[in-house]
């Protein structure tokens, strides 16, 4: 369970925090998606997917489910969250570069179209259907769109 | 299916993603299992979203870590444990065994009670049939014998070497009627009764064989019987079978006043 968090903690926390917007609650959430990783680790089932797919899948859960909570949405309203964003980016936190390679360095050689997608899933908590919603894309094209991100990133990142 | 154009869909990245619902979710992991090529194709995706979330955490402060693993240690006795009881909850351990204790022995005196009152009822059930196999098997042996009576008696009444010589009723006994199979070679007698009357326990029936005029003592018999009853043997010679009464155990001549049935031998 220490390895799982020491390797884990920060990438899940990045989740969290780029859908919750707010350090210590996004904390919080972090400690509730480890406590359930904790008591579910016995129903993970190694062919339906990564663990790290599993975990993620809980804290983006655990968090989604947070920002429809009352208590989320009154706090949400007192702060801009443009503000929030930049915060998260900004030196609260340390963002990692593991193996040197930069993600802002990566993200910048996708296509625009592509970069729009994982940047608004990953980097700020969207679904693809709140996507498709708010920048009125049809849900098959942020589909594919995705699609072809994932592929374009395989390269990037080197994986083969 | 198409496996490619499956992968095209973008399916297989929302589901990494964990954007499906549940029954999309169960389709998708159908398929996982059906095809080799989906899986290679999520284990890339999900490498992918791994390699690219690793590059893009935060690292939560040091506080987070023990705080979190002060919960865990908080809740573990209740949550996960593995390892076996330690002695000092010993006392509840014996306090629950002697309550199962106690539990069991009420449970299996109860089935005790049931299953010997079910045993009870079960040999008084096997008593009564027994019992009705015995009788059974007696009127059996019953209807048996009779039926040995009855074939040894045909037998007798078929055989032609017995010349039957039926015994009317006197005036005495009108109602009466007898007869006797007389086998002349053998001098064996045998009586049938079709209707006799009843009698006093002193008296008893006397057959009569009357040899050249002169009768000859044939055995007594009582009025009550079913089927040929051996007499005394005749030899050849008799014209005529008659029946008296006389006083128990016989006579050495009849009371001829009392003759019942009487009838003469028809040869051939």
């Amino acid at each position: 369970m220490e390895y799982l968090y020491d390797h884990y903690s920060a990438a899940l926390l990045g989740v969290v925090a780029r859908i919750i917007k707010k350090e210590e609650l996004a904390e919080e959430i972090l400690q509730d998606v480890f406590l359930k990783i904790w008591d579910r680790i016995d129903s993970y089932d190694a062919s339906k997917g990564k663990l790290f797919t599993w975990m993620l899948n809980i804290a983006r859960n655990q968090a989604i489910d947070k920002t429809r909570s009352k208590e989320f949405s009154k706090s949400k309203k007192t702060d801009d969250i443009e503000n929030l964003v930049s915060k998260v980016d900004r030196q609260d936190y340390t963002e990692l570069q593991v193996e040197g390679i930069g993600l802002q360095e990566v993200l910048k050689q996708l296509p625009e179209e592509q970069r729009f997608v994982i940047d608004h899933h990953y980097l700020k908590g969207y679904t693809q259907a709140e996507m498709s919603e708010e920048f009125n894309l049809p849900l098959g094209t942020v589909k594919t769109r995705m699609r072809l991100a994932m592929k374009e990133l395989r390269n990037l990142l080197k994986i083969t | 299916m198409n496996v490619e154009a499956y992968i095209s869909s973008g399916i297989l990245e929302a589901y990494a993603l964990g954007e499906l619902t549940g029954q999309e979710r169960a389709e998708v992991e159908k398929n996982l299992a059906l095809y080799p090529a989906l899986q290679k194709e999520l284990a890339l995706i999900e490498e992918t979203q791994e390699k690219l979330l690793m590059n893009a955490g935060v690292q939560p402060r040091a506080a987070v870590k023990a705080k979190l693993f002060a919960t865990i240690d908080a809740r573990k006795p209740e949550a996960k444990v593995v390892e076996l009881r330690k002695p000092e909850s010993s006392l509840p351990f014996w306090r629950m065994a002697a309550a199962a204790s106690i539990a069991v022995a009420i449970i299996t005196s109860y089935l005790a009670f049931n299953y010997w009152n079910k045993w009870k009822s079960t040999e008084n059930s096997l008593t009564e049939l027994i019992a009705q196999n015995q009788r059974v098997a007696q009127d059996y042996n019953t209807v048996n014998q009779r039926l040995d009576a009855i074939e040894k008696d045909l037998k007798i009444t078929n055989n032609p070497a017995f010349n039957r010589v039926v015994m009317k009723g006197t005036p005495n006994s009108p109602g009466s009627l007898a007869s006797v199979y007389w086998n002349e070679s053998t001098k064996e007698v045998y009586l049938s009764i079709q209707e006799m009357k009843e009698l006093s326990q002193q008296n008893q029936y006397q057959l009569w064989a009357i040899i050249d005029g002169k009768p000859v003592d044939a055995g007594v018999f009582d009025g009550n019987f079913a089927g040929l009853v051996k007499m005394k043997q005749i030899p050849s010679g008799a014209q005529t079978f008659a029946v008296t009464i006389e006083t128990r155990g016989g006579k050495a001549s009849p009371t001829l006043e009392t003759m019942q049935v009487v009838g003469n031998v028809v040869k051939g």
